[in-house]
């Protein structure tokens, strides 16, 4: 092994890729995307509040009165509870819908009606019509007519005020006190605090966003990062530029080299993303997210469990993909083969749903320690609970030594496929290729080193 | 096989007297047939990283490039990528970074394809030089004109046979037929006619002519002397692609490929 060439095999991989264009629009456009997403969601959100002229056709003759008064002066309808007056008080939220509400006789029948009102909306007259009906309203059930019914928090708002008033109501029907109606509608805040073995109670919430963005990049990089070590490979093979540096170079160092260079250029994005992200964040996000706690808080062992795990993992799949590369001289027929690294990718997404609901179940555990979804799923663990240290040792030992031995085989299906021109070859030349070990050509073949 | 690209199936290679290793790597320049450039790079980082890999320093690689560079006069696109470059000045760029390290060994195949005239010149004046210089050179090609002006040792190949091997002249000797080539002012018919002569074709306003066996030179000469105006006699010497068709066809195999 002979660093000084490995380095310049990864000097050339990182410089190149640096220098391109899509490197720079991805590392650059990808965060104000997100940011952007962002900023769009929030001004999509204050934009959904202001003014929603509402009519009510009330056909109950009893609801419209306290729901007018419910939806326009939340606070003011049980004067009498202290404790409503008092959130009154309090400084009205962000997103706060102003309702304005008019109530709607039956004009001839229930039909025309609802045309004039359809009209009355088409024409923006009006944001929307309800329609209070008795016969619906046993089935609980009420009807809301808009242009928009995908407004999701006008709808919600809507939704709480009815069963507010209809609560209210019931609770009068059966001669308890209106106040009593604010009591049982008062909801538990779940607060979730995690327990580790340091014995400190930490909230989390953060933290899990955290592992998120960061489970999330360590997935998207096996991707684009295996499969650009795949389309490296074979457009070196391709060009026959391999043949040149093969004259150089032993074909291990060149794999390594080249794994190693496109593992960088993945981390230097990292880097100029989480800068980025930090001066974005900074005065934007932190700004808009003022007063919640969503300020993430990153632990020092979760960036730790990300190095370690992003590594092995880069390496294993980033070895899978080279040596699915080597054999074949065009990205189509490498293709179908890639689908298997991908699949393998693909099936810690398709299993996360469940880890998250259960971190320490057996579908976690299994996953945790199988080598392929180790990477991706025991970071998620760790970052979620506490996972017993053995666990985690077990997970990482069967991940190292599956790495070094897909290295070893990638490494030799790679040194014969580079050269290899032609036909397709099939899995069992393949295979041979893998046991063949080269002559006394050289001293020293990359084989008999290995990693 | 010596470039570590296919494995011998039996044997061992000694190279510049000694056993094939990593160090003897560094020493040797190998340009392959098919040309292989990263077709992004751009021309000078393409040659600073083929140095590298030779493990050139990069103060010696800078040296080397640059005189290079002005020899085949590739200053000019030294920041182009090599997409950009036509195929004769690719050829140049590869036939620098064949020799960037300064090798004692020079492994060419068919080092002059894609080149103009003036480059195949070019080239080839620098390929004397190093010759000159002590350096071995092995070239390979198909077209034996080329490796008769160049080469002082040839290996004659056929279906990955070995046909005939050694010194050019040598073998030029051993393969003479006693043809004269002559520049005379007579008609074919009156050649002919010349006592000795067994056949005869004109070539280039010349005549090729073979000798009956056993025939004396000096008369024959005066013969023709006496009877036509005869501007140049001299003994012809075979092409290399005679001795070469002559060989395959006494070897029963019929294909083509030279090495020096």
């Amino acid at each position: 092994m002979n660093w000084r060439k490995i380095f310049a095999i990864v000097r050339r991989e990182y410089t190149e890729r640096i220098r391109t264009k899509a490197f720079w629009i991805a590392t650059l456009i990808i965060p104000f995307l997100f940011v952007g997403l962002f900023i769009v969601q929030i001004a999509i959100a204050r934009k959904s509040g202001g003014e929603r002229r509402l009519a009510v056709v009330d056909m109950t003759g009893h609801l419209y009165a306290p729901l007018a008064s419910e939806l326009t002066h939340p606070a003011s309808v049980t004067a009498s509870g202290e404790e409503m007056t008092g959130e009154a008080a309090a400084p009205p939220k962000k997103q706060t819908i102003h309702w304005v509400v008019e109530p709607r006789p039956i004009v001839g029948d229930l039909e025309k009606t609802k045309e004039t009102l359809r009209k009355e909306v088409l024409a923006k007259k009006i944001s929307a019509y309800l329609l209070l009906d008795p016969a619906r309203l046993r089935k609980d059930e009420v009807e809301y007519y808009s242009t928009a019914v995908s407004e999701w928090m006008t709808q919600n708002q809507l939704e709480r005020a009815i069963n507010h008033v209809r609560l209210r109501e019931k609770i009068v029907a059966h001669g308890l006190a209106p106040e009593v109606g604010n009591e049982l509608d008062k909801r538990v805040d779940l607060r979730a605090f995690k327990v580790t073995e340091s014995g400190t109670a930490e909230e989390k919430g953060a933290g899990i966003i955290a592992a998120m963005v960061f489970f999330f990049l360590m997935y998207s990089t096996f991707f684009m990062y295996g499969y650009q070590v795949m389309r490296g490979v074979i457009e070196e093979k391709s060009t026959r530029i391999v043949e040149i540096v093969i004259a150089s170079v032993r074909p291990t160092e060149l794999m390594l080299g080249k794994i190693i260079g496109i593992g960088l250029v993945g981390l230097t994005q990292y880097f100029a993303w989480s800068l980025i992200a930090m001066n974005l964040s900074l005065p934007g996000i932190a700004s808009l997210l003022a007063g919640s706690d969503m300020a993430p808080k990153i632990p020092l062992s979760m960036l730790g469990f990300f190095i370690l795990f992003f590594l092995f993992g880069y390496f294993l799949y980033a070895s899978i993909y080279t040596a699915i590369a080597a054999p074949f001289n065009t990205d189509q027929e490498a293709q179908q083969l890639a689908m298997i690294p991908m699949a393998m990718i693909v099936s810690g997404i398709a299993v996360y749903p469940a880890v998250m609901n259960n971190p320490s179940g057996g579908l976690a555990v299994f996953v945790s320690l199988l080598p392929f979804t180790a990477p991706l799923m025991m970071f998620l663990r760790t970052a979620l609970g506490q996972v017993p240290a053995w666990q985690i040792v077990l997970s990482v030992v069967l991940l190292a030594a599956t790495t070094v031995g897909l290295a070893w085989f990638a490494g030799r299906v790679y040194r014969v496929g580079i050269l290899m021109y032609g036909k397709k070859p099939t899995i069992p030349e393949i295979l041979r290729w893998v046991r063949y070990s080269p002559g006394k050509a050289v001293p020293a073949p990359a084989a008999r080193e290995g990693l | 096989m010596t470039m570590n690209i296919t494995a011998p199936d039996s044997g061992e290679i000694h190279v510049l007297g000694k056993p094939m290793d990593r160090e003897t790597q560094n020493r040797i320049g190998y340009l392959p047939e098919e040309r292989g450039l990263y077709r992004k790079m751009k021309v000078l980082d393409h040659l600073y990283f083929l140095a590298a890999i030779k493990e050139v320093n990069r103060e010696t690689a800078r040296a080397r490039i640059e005189e290079w560079l002005d020899k085949m006069e590739l200053r000019p696109w030294l920041n182009k990528k090599v997409d950009e470059l036509s195929k004769g000045m690719q050829q140049k760029v590869q036939f620098i970074a064949t020799i960037v390290h300064d090798p004692e060994v020079l492994i060419l195949d068919e080092v002059f394809s894609g080149l103009d005239p003036i480059n195949t010149a070019l080239v080839k004046d620098y390929l004397t030089a190093f010759r000159a210089k002590g350096k071995t050179i092995v070239f390979s090609t198909h077209v034996l004109e080329q490796a008769e002006k160049l080469c002082d040792e040839i290996c004659l190949m056929a279906k990955s046979k070995k046909i005939l091997e050694g010194n050019l002249k040598e073998l030029k000797r051993t393969h003479a037929e006693g043809q004269i080539r002559m520049s005379l002012r007579a008609s074919a018919a009156e050649v002919a006619a010349l006592p000795g002569v067994s056949a005869s074709h004109p070539v280039n306003g010349a005549y090729v002519i073979s000798l009956v066996p056993g025939t004396d030179r000096q008369a024959f000469l005066r013969t023709a002397i006496e009877r036509h105006e005869v501007n140049a006699f001299s003994d012809r010497e075979p092409e290399l692609e005679e001795i070469y068709l002559h060989a395959v066809q006494k070897a029963g195999l019929a294909e083509t490929r030279t090495i020096e």
